[in-house]
């Protein structure tokens, strides 16, 4: 979902500041004096800077409650199933491999060499969650599966040239399901 | 003596620009490379294929340093005298620098990437040998020192000329009330430069040593988070650094181009000062996905990611378009070229913020989202700047001519350099990974349309690199009159 608003929403800015550039390009054979443009241009930049403040603000109370972070750094217990995930160059090792939709699951996960990335990958190539997979730290992670299916764990840190290589597939049974 | 030091002054520029044009199209074929291979299109080993990654990303940033440097350079000379003597130092250096990296990626297989994350180069010196490693290591430290001298040097001339550091990003404008306009532009820019990319080739530096020690004696270890937080503060800082540079030939050009000043007031020096202050702080998006580091570390990387686009979108930018507005400027390469590069500066921040968004991070970061939006800024911003200063350059300094190649080569650089940023951007919409050698056969349509568009990028630098060596032969043979820009109207 995020990767579809990041694309419309770039879409979207980059078309209005090719419109302003195109706007200006356009009026820039004509010759006015500067003092007059220049008076106008700073009221208008007022409101502009306000508006771009006002995007920025919603960006970020829309958006900063939803941390992917809860898992890493909450106090109480949680009811998931935990997964010790443990990278090295260049494959995946997971303490347990069985998973079923619905059931929440925290990856903890660790490297034993280099930094790796954990990214966890739906049926459909999407990429749905992941953190970093640094030696000597632990990052925890929660992903509730929503549908059955063969899910990809891809390293998303270069790690030296078998990077491309660790590639994990894990099978999700449906709710219940054996 | 001070003809002599002006004179020695355009020849490093000369030097520095005839160098970064040359490496800038050697480093897009080799990005040409690893999309053809990524794309299924030519098959190349995995292990030269991440050579080729390491010397395209070296390759690229350096060479955006300096030609970055050299505009930096070449404007400053015309407010404060500067010791050519500094300039063939950095030069040289980097030049030492460079032969070492070359070394160590074609002779010694060093393919550990530009940002390589400690303790990545100890495992790689382990297989591979150190060697490789350490030439590596040891050539990006001579480069930084390099660079570390020039910059010191400069701040002790602003130090002589201005009074302080502070007083040339403007604070006795900001906090003291004086009336009127703050130095030179270039003079504010290249102050925020020194500040923030002295900070950061130290922290470059210290995550280097790091490295070198840890291969030396395996035994001395280092907190790999600690090391992550330098090297990502170096290579943000550093990045950033060769836009704030090259965007002094923005401020001079259009400028000189439209007949209007384009004079620091108080917003702008406020925005400069933001800059400073900004960029040093928000390298910290680039961990987003370590959930081991605080959280209002991460948060800060959001929010001041967002502000740190402010100065450069409502100074910068829409300073550029308000001097061109109505201004009846001169449409040559030059000025173009700078008009254009502020859109791509801008149309590639966009993405960069969206990214910086921690929910959309998660499931962006490290796909080639990424790259989409750095080789927007990097390519249709920085590298654009440089090549609109080595037109401006040439005529300034020589007695080159706008031709219909230069317009035919300026709308294929952008028109397929929008369709290559936007193969990289659409890839990282279907998380495709960065950096993967081979790409699934559901990714490799993306990777083969950036390969069609990075032939014409390549085909139009090499016009404007072609044209720039030709036309430095006219250089001071005859030298031009002041003249305006303007059209008659």
């Amino acid at each position: 979902m995020y990767q579809l608003i990041a694309w419309y929403a770039t879409l979207f800015f980059v078309f209005l500041i090719a419109l302003a550039f195109s706007f200006v390009y356009g009026e820039s054979r004509k010759l006015r004096e500067y003092g007059p443009i220049q008076e106008k241009g700073y009221k208008i930049r007022k409101f502009y800077f306000l508006a771009l403040i006002a995007v920025m603000g919603f960006a970020s109370s829309l958006t900063l409650s939803r941390l992917p972070y809860h898992a890493q750094h909450a106090k109480a217990e949680s009811n998931a199933k935990v997964v010790d995930v443990t990278g090295y160059q260049f494959a995946w090792d997971l303490s347990d491999e069985n998973f079923s939709v619905g059931e929440p699951v925290e990856f903890r996960v660790t490297s034993k060499d280099v930094t790796h990335g954990f990214g966890l990958y739906d049926p459909d190539l999407e990429l749905i969650s992941q953190t970093q997979t640094m030696p000597e730290y632990t990052n925890a992670l929660t992903v509730t599966f929503d549908k059955p299916g063969t899910y990809k764990i891809m390293c998303l840190e270069y790690c030296s040239t078998g990077h491309h290589l660790m590639i994990k597939d894990i099978v999700v049974k449906p709710k219940g399901g054996k | 003596m001070e003809a002599k030091a002006r004179s020695l002054n355009k020849k490093a520029v000369a030097i520095a620009l005839t160098i970064t044009s040359i490496v800038l199209v050697l480093m897009m074929i080799f990005g040409v490379i690893m999309l053809l291979n990524q794309g299924n299109v030519v098959k190349i080993s995995p292990q030269l294929f991440y050579q080729v990654m390491t010397i395209h990303g070296t390759g690229m940033v350096g060479i955006a340093a300096l030609g970055g440097s050299a505009i930096m350079w070449y404007f400053l000379t015309k407010y404060i005298h500067l010791n050519p003597k500094i300039y063939f130092t950095n030069l040289f250096l980097s030049l030492i620098g460079v032969v070492m990296v070359l070394v160590a990626i074609f002779v010694f297989k060093f393919s550990d990437g530009w940002t390589f994350l400690y303790p990545l180069p100890s495992a790689s010196a382990k297989i591979y040998g150190s060697t490789g490693a350490l030439l590596f290591l040891f050539g990006l430290l001579i480069l930084g020192v390099g660079y570390l001298i020039m910059y010191f040097y400069i701040a002790v001339r602003f130090v002589k000329e201005y009074g302080s550091l502070g007083k040339s990003l403007g604070w006795d404008y900001i906090f003291r009330g004086k009336k009127g306009y703050g130095p030179p532009a270039a003079v504010v820019a290249s102050t925020m430069v020194i500040i923030a990319n002295s900070v950061g080739i130290i922290a470059g530096a210290t995550a280097l040593v790091e490295s070198i020690i840890n291969i030396l004696n395996p035994h001395i270890t280092f907190d790999p988070m600690l090391a992550k937080h330098l090297t990502y503060a170096f290579g943000h800082i550093f990045a950033n650094c060769t836009i704030y540079m090259a965007v002094i030939a923005v401020y001079e050009i259009l400028s000189e181009y439209t007949g209007r000043p384009w004079k620091s007031n108080k917003a702008f020096l406020i925005a400069w000062n933001c800059s400073t202050l900004f960029t040093l702080m928000i390298y910290t998006h680039h961990l987003l996905m370590d959930f081991a580091v605080p959280q209002w570390m991460l948060i800060i990387g959001q929010i001041f990611s967002y502000a740190n686009g402010l100065p450069v979108m409502v100074v910068t930018a829409y300073g550029a378009l308000m001097i061109v507005f109505r201004s009846a400027v001169k449409w040559d390469f030059a000025s173009s070229m700078m008009f254009l590069a502020m859109f791509g500066w801008v149309a590639g921040a966009v993405p960069a913020i969206i990214d910086a968004t921690i929910v959309v991070n998660h499931v962006m970061h490290n796909t080639k989202w990424v790259p989409g939006h750095f080789h927007t800024y990097m390519g249709m911003g920085v590298v654009a700047m440089i090549f609109g200063f080595m037109y401006y350059f040439n005529k300034s300094e020589g007695t080159q001519k706008q031709n219909g190649f230069d317009k035919l080569a300026i709308a294929t650089y952008f028109l397929f350099f929008t369709g290559l940023a936007g193969s990289f951007l659409y890839a990282g919409k279907i998380s495709v990974p960065r950096r993967w050698a081979e790409h699934l056969p559901e990714w490799t349509s993306s990777d083969q349309a950036g390969v069609i568009c990075g032939i014409f990028v390549i085909a139009a630098a090499i016009i404007f690199t072609t044209r720039y060596i030709i036309g430095l032969r006219n250089i001071g043979r005859q030298p031009q009159q002041k003249k305006s820009y303007k059209t008659a109207s």
